[in-house]
């Protein structure tokens, strides 16, 4: 029987094409749902195989390719396929290396952002996320060397440079740190974007920090790791400087202000912060960063790289927290009490974690009544968020029932699929058209997911939370805990839905 | 100002009946209105109408004065009419009672019958309605003049295949897409009153003061013979309902409907039209299909906002109907009119959506005034008003945005063309209420949650600078130098001391030294025979200070470090300085942490610290130091005794300068620091110590300098000598054990020993290390044989505390030999030897099998890593 269900399997799910799958299928073939497998039928039905085959190919949005990426969670198995370039023409939800270097860089607001390229990387970039400035609001600008077709054949060195002296002479206060953010085109037409660099630093004294970040060179991910090397260029002539007691906020870009509530938290333990990276940070502040005694680490997919490289060149240790969550955020606040040793502070995270967690609870029971039984998608950036979303709507008594990251890793994925249920399908790099037919699929009720999922989700009536760059409310910290469900309730239990026919 | 005004009705919500009246007669063709009246009511209506609807509005006045007043206005009537018809030639004229006409008790009728019988060549038709202010608001005149239209002109006509549409006071946009809504199902209708044109005309080169547009006399008459009538008004009262007269009057059914606003009301109208047999064109679907996609882009932004709606019943009921609809709610519900039934009507609903965003407060009130509205949105919240524009003041006061669609609005332009009907008209109330949440958002967000977050850093940072200076007796001190054996050779031998073994961890690791032995025999630092918990070292203390009253120094010196363990430190001490005000307190640590707590240390009484410092060059620490576990990260080489170095000379300066007696110990190492040490004590002296204790090293068996030769008694003199240059020597040393008691010479503390065997056997409070595997730092999300970094709790069960992260990497380098080809397996086994559980997402058989070999326990599982590490110790 088994053996015979197995043969049918590989032949309506993949055509009889992909034997390859065969076997990773054969331990799952007990716990995957038949009506996945049969275009959404129920098992019970008594078609010939040519007849599922058929149906399968014309309902299928799933390019043979992409299908070891997908994995309908068995708790077993291989696992889902990812950490690998997109296939070219799925529609990827990815973005590239210069996204990747321009979202940790960009918050630091006195900082001058250039982009050295054709105008279109910069204009869909300026003042497009909510990070917030306590001082100077530069950070919001996009400043183009806008090439055009000459500078392409005679190169934009010059009209890189142009660009500096212009700002040196006409801005006001003068410019003390400029990024110079090296896109595709300037990747490819070669030029001397470094040298351009020193230039500027040797005329004006001040910094000038290349950031070599070509859409073609890498992934989004490439992209972090590029604006980690641009952020230690700018801290090492800092080095030789006095330790002091306080911390680094890594890998928090200040959306909605969240890296104001963490530091505010940290105050209230008795924790000075010294640097924030990125988020509200200054050109004073982040030369600081290498005399602190520890680096907390947030966002651990974007900073871990410069955790790492601060270790290495500071000798300032790390630690990575998350502050997502009312169970993240208290371990997280305890375990930077712990490393920096003093109990004091240890007792102080004790109480105010008791506090904190005494206040948020009855709110989150007030809205789980509301929200058990649900269903959610999950499609976000990196495995991480996915894996503390899927802990957090647990916590809610919502089901994942489709969870799937541009960029989540191997082991993530295995977490993804140990915290999922058997039904739950995981995905990595998913297309719109897999998103698609896997939420219809599985009947979800909300997305978590980025802007461009938005609409997708709108228009099969899913209900929607923006778990992205442009949010306007805190989702961090304790602060973010009830923001989050808030968000969660408007949207799932709006009344807009009754009026959808969706059967 | 404020709501409490019962008596008054304050900044009015409503406007009178003639004003509605004159509306309705607005929108029937060739009709003039003249109001019996005195003369202010006709200016004050065309001057709002005039701005609401940008275009001239012609009304007539009997412009009574006081002798009309007193002896009846008859005359001035029809003078009026007679001049208007000479003015206008109007085919109808409305005439509207005021007030004043009402009052002193005007027969209108009669009136109206002797100017027919005076002027019977005159064929305009003359429609009456009474209409004081006092007995209802415009809505109700609006509907008394459709009424007063029908019951006047409509006849018994031969029946047809038509239908009447009869609306309440809706815009001359919204009218026109009324009618085009009509022709589109294939309908032949009669739209009373129709003000599509006259209140929102065209330019043309000759002006025409009377308004030849609108609902004719001839079709009012037709109307008896509709087939059915569909009147568009919720809260109108039968008896001026001009669709209950045609039934009633000529048998004509009638179909009552919402203003067809939102999705449900529109849908209902669309109904209504099919069952009247209009056929409804597909355009009507499509347009249906984008509200519904609008309602849902729009939906997280409307559930934001909170809405407080006012003006005429119809209205606020089309308006409160598509909030709910779109998720927004409605928190206040007003209208000035009379109308409990518009309060009931809505009631359930607005709760609905009140309560599923869990909003408690929400105000439903008839006969309302602005001053009681504007309290009401203050009370609720509310964030957007929609109504007229005599909104704005609260507006103004309250920075609320406020969407103008209802009459009158004077303060913008295109109240004419305000569209509400329909799922096109829905739109704009859509998109206006999701807009005006996005830009209010927009234009706050940053500044609020800068207000909220940072106003709050500037409070907390205010409280940290709480810790005080404590005022510091130096001659106190000095007396208790005296009396401390350590630091006075002369009181060694009649002072004792005691040594509270309290400070089980440590979090450096010396070279020299293995802090696995007890031997009661054996005596030398950081050995003791049992740890005990600061109540029972308080116990041993009046033990001890029972039998010895020359007792004068209670020290912490270990087994560990005395600030590796604060909590216990400062717990201990603590309880001793509410027995005995007099104690001297002392403490020895290696400094790592010492500039976090040397300003407690004071706080608590501590007078002698005393700091082993074995060089102040990091390459010799390097030598000295295998790690270092500072912040939560194991630090190794250079870079750990750099860290290590810098604290123990920062602390040292601090407890200097504040006045405490500083001992500073060197450990001396042949061939590793020894030459070293002049340096060192030279520091020591600059930094503010008081003394500086060179002792020579005791090779312990198992520790990395267990090969290294001892300085004899002849070279360690010569050392102290030399370094007598720069600051005292202590040279009466016994390095003592971590439980030492009794006076330098005389070791008591194997009397004092409360416990034999180990000691966690008896404690349920013991303290597990674990290691975890964890990439992310929050989830056990690694294998175990990949597994590049532990996070390393210790955990009694209970709780739960992070010591440090180890980078696996880190296990083939340093002073430790390391075998060169050792593989990855073999580097994270290093790592965690010290553990006795590792939790791993995954632990393969082989490494399973190695670690239960070393005595670790392995446990798969991928939890957050602190609940992982919790539930791990209970099981053990």
């Amino acid at each position: 029987m088994t053996a015979m269900l197995r043969m049918r399997i590989s032949s309506a799910f993949f055509n009889g094409t992909h034997l390859r799958l065969l076997t990773c299928l054969s331990l799952a073939v007990v716990l995957l749902p038949p009506y996945l497998l049969f275009g959404g039928n129920s098992a019970r039905t008594r078609s010939t195989e040519r007849e599922r085959g058929h149906r399968m190919t014309e309902r299928t949005s799933i390019l043979t390719e992409r299908i070891q990426s997908i994995q309908v969670c068995t708790g077993t198995g291989k696992g889902v396929s990812c950490e690998k370039e997109s296939v070219s023409g799925s529609v990827s939800q990815r973005a590239c290396v210069y996204c990747g270097a321009r979202v940790v860089l960009n918050p630091i607001t006195d900082a001058y952002h250039i982009v050295h390229g054709p105008i279109g990387c910069a204009s869909y970039t300026w003042d497009i996320r909510g990070s917030l400035s306590s001082g100077s609001e530069l950070y919001r600008n996009s400043f183009s060397t806008d090439l055009r077709e000459k500078d392409i054949i005679f190169g934009g060195e010059k009209k890189l440079w142009a660009a500096i002296q212009e700002l040196m002479v006409k801005e006001t206060p003068t410019p003390k740190l400029i990024f110079v953010y090296a896109t595709c085109i300037v990747g490819v037409i070669g030029d001397d974007v470094t040298a351009v660099c020193k230039k500027a630093e040797d005329t004006y004294e001040i910094r000038v920090i290349p950031v070599f970040s070509p859409g073609f060179s890498g992934t989004k991910s490439t992209g972090y790791k590029i604006a980690c090397d641009a952020l230690t260029r700018l801290m090492l002539p800092y080095r030789e400087q006095p330790k002091q007691f306080g911390v680094n906020i890594l890998g928090d870009y200040n959306l909605a202000g969240e890296m104001w509530i963490i530091r505010n938290y940290l105050r209230r333990i008795g924790v000075p912060v010294i640097a924030t990276i990125t988020g509200d940070a200054r050109f004073e502040t982040l030369i600081q960063a290498p005399s602190a005694t520890l680096n907390i680490v947030q966002c651990a997919g974007s900073s871990t790289y410069l955790a790492n490289r601060m270790e290495a060149e500071f000798g300032v240790p790390y630690i990575k927290v998350s502050f997502f969550g009312v169970e993240d955020t208290t371990a997280s606040i305890c375990r930077i009490a712990d490393a920096l040793g003093i109990s004091a502070i240890r007792t102080k995270a004790e109480e105010f974690v008791r506090e904190e967690t005494e206040r948020v609870i009855p709110i989150l029971r007030k809205y789980r009544p509301r929200l058990e039984g649900k269903r959610a998608a999950i499609f976000v950036g990196g495995g991480f968020k996915a894996i503390s979303l899927m802990r957090q709507f647990r916590e809610l008594g919502i089901q994942t029932v489709v969870v799937g990251t541009q960029t989540g890793k191997k082991d993530e994925y295995e977490i993804l699929a140990q915290l999922a249920d058997p039904e739950t399908v995981i995905l990595d790099d998913a297309n719109p058209a897999e998103l698609e037919q896997f939420m219809i699929e599985k009947k979800a009720d909300i997305l978590v997911g980025g802007v461009k999922e938005r609409p997708l989700a709108y228009k099969l009536g899913i209900a929607f939370c923006d778990h992205n760059h442009e949010r306007k409310h805190a989702l961090g910290g304790f602060d973010g805990i009830e923001n989050f469900v808030k968000e969660i309730n408007l949207s799932i239990n709006n009344p807009v839905w009754r009026y959808l026919d969706k059967e | 100002m404020g709501a409490n005004l019962v008596n008054l009705n304050v900044n009015p919500c409503k406007m009178c009946m003639p004003m509605g009246a004159v509306t309705a007669f607005s929108g029937i063709q060739g009709c003039m209105s003249i109001l019996h009246g005195s003369q202010g009511c006709a200016t004050y209506i065309r001057r709002h109408m005039a701005t609401h609807y940008n275009e001239p509005v012609d009304i007539a006045s009997s412009s009574l004065s006081e002798q009309g007043t007193v002896f009846g206005g008859e005359e001035n009537l029809l003078k009026g009419l007679k001049n208007l018809i000479h003015l206008y030639h109007p085919e109808v004229i409305g005439v509207a009672t005021t007030c004043l006409a009402e009052t002193i008790g005007e027969d209108i009728h009669r009136i109206i019958d002797r100017f027919h019988s005076e002027n019977p060549e005159e064929k305009v038709k003359i429609i009456r309605v009474a209409s004081a202010g006092y007995s209802g608001t415009q809505y109700e005149g609006f509907f008394r003049a459709l009424r007063g239209l029908v019951e006047q002109l409509a006849e018994n006509a031969r029946k047809g295949d038509y239908i009447n549409v009869i609306t309440s006071m809706i815009s001359p946009a919204d009218t026109r897409w009324l009618k085009s809504c009509l022709r589109d199902v294939g309908l032949d209708f009669i739209l009373l009153p129709d003000l599509s044109e006259s209140l929102d005309g065209e330019y043309s080169r000759e002006y025409r003061r009377l308004k030849t547009t609108g609902t004719s006399a001839d079709d009012i008459a037709r109307m008896g013979g509709a087939r059915l009538t569909i009147e568009i008004a919720d809260y109108i009262s039968e008896e001026y309902s001009p669709a209950a007269y045609l039934e009633e009057a000529f048998g004509v059914p009638f179909l009552r409907i919402s203003l067809p606003t939102g999705i449900e009301s529109t849908d209902a109208f669309h109904a209504a039209l099919r069952s009247a047999g209009g056929s409804i064109p597909d355009e009507f679907i499509r347009e249906r299909g984008r509200y519904l996609d609008a309602m849902v882009d729009a939906h997280k932004f409307c559930a934001e906002a909170r809405v407080a709606v006012f003006g005429e019943p119809d209205f606020v009921h089309a308006v409160i109907k598509l909030c709910c609809e779109i998720g927004a709610v409605p928190v206040v519900v007003a209208t000035g009119s009379l109308c409990p039934d518009l309060i009931t009507g809505l009631e359930d609903i607005v709760k609905e959506a009140a309560a599923r965003l869990f909003v408690e407060t929400v105000v439903l009130r008839d006969d309302a005034d602005f001053d009681q509205i504007e309290a009401w949105c203050k009370e609720t919240g509310a964030n957007l008003l929609i109504g007229s524009s005599d909104g704005r003041r609260i507006a103004e006061k309250l920075s609320l945005p406020l969407i103008r669609c209802a009459f009158p609005i004077h303060d913008h332009i295109g109240g004419q063309r305000v569209r509400i009907m329909g799922y096109d008209g829905s739109h704009f109330l859509l998109e206006g209420i999701a807009n005006a949440m996005i830009d209010h958002t927009h234009a706050t967000y940053r500044r609020e949650i800068a207000e909220k977050y940072l106003a709050d850093e500037v409070s907390s940072k205010a409280s940290e600078i709480a810790l005080a200076d404590r005022f510091i007796d130096t001659r106190e001190i000095a007396r208790k130098t005296e009396t401390h054996p350590c630091y006075s050779c002369s009181s060694c031998g009649t002072h004792a001391r005691m040594h509270l073994p309290i400070a089980p961890k440590c979090n450096i690791q010396c070279n020299y030294c293995v802090r696995k032995f007890d031997c009661p025999n054996e005596s030398r630092p950081g050995v003791t025979t049992e740890v005990l918990k600061p109540r029972e070292a308080f116990e041993k203390f009046k033990t001890v200070k029972a039998q010895f009253p020359n007792l004068s120094v209670v020290g912490i010196a270990g087994p560990g470090d005395a600030l590796a363990n604060f909590a216990e430190t400062r717990e201990a001490l603590e309880m001793i300085r509410g027995y005995d005000p007099d104690i001297t307190f002392c403490l020895s640590t290696n400094g790592l942490m010492l500039p976090f707590y040397a300003e407690e240390l004071i706080r608590l009484g501590v007078t002698h610290v005393t700091v082993t410092m074995n060089t102040i060059d990091p390459d010799i620490g390097a030598k000295i130091y295998h790690h270092v576990d500072y912040m939560g990260t194991r630090l190794e080489g250079v870079a750990g005794a750099a860290v290590l170095l810098a604290n123990q000379m920062t602390g040292i300066r601090m407890l200097a300068e504040k006045g405490i007696v500083v001992k500073v110990n060197c450990v001396a190492m042949k061939g590793v620091n020894d030459e070293h040490l002049y340096d060192v004590t030279k520091r020591a002296q600059e930094l503010g110590a008081f003394i500086t204790n060179i002792m020579p090293h005791i090779a312990v068996i198992g520790s990395a300098f267990e090969g290294l030769e001892k300085l004899n008694n002849k070279e360690l003199e010569k050392l102290r000598s030399s370094c007598e240059v720069n600051i005292q020597q202590m040279r009466h040393c016994r390095q003592c054990r971590a439980d030492a008691i009794g006076t330098l010479d005389e070791d008591l503390s194997i009397q004092f020993r409360t416990s034999s065997g180990n000691p966690d056997k008896s404690d349920s409070k013991v303290f597990r290390r674990i290691a975890a595997a964890s990439k992310s730092g929050m989830i056990v999300d690694l294998h175990f044989g990949q597994a590049e970094e532990f996070y390393i709790y210790e955990s009694d069960g209970r709780s739960t505390s992070f010591i440090e992260k180890r980078r696996v990497d880190k296990y083939c380098t340093g002073a430790q030999e390391c075998d060169e080809h050792d593989n990855k397996m073999e580097r994270i086994l290093k790592a965690i030897a010290d553990c006795e559980v590792v939790l791993a997402l995954r632990i393969g058989d082989a490494p399973r099998k190695r670690l239960e070999r070393m005595g670790i326990l392995p446990v798969t599982t991928y939890d957050m890593v602190e609940s992982a590490v919790l539930t791990a110790v209970q099981k053990i």
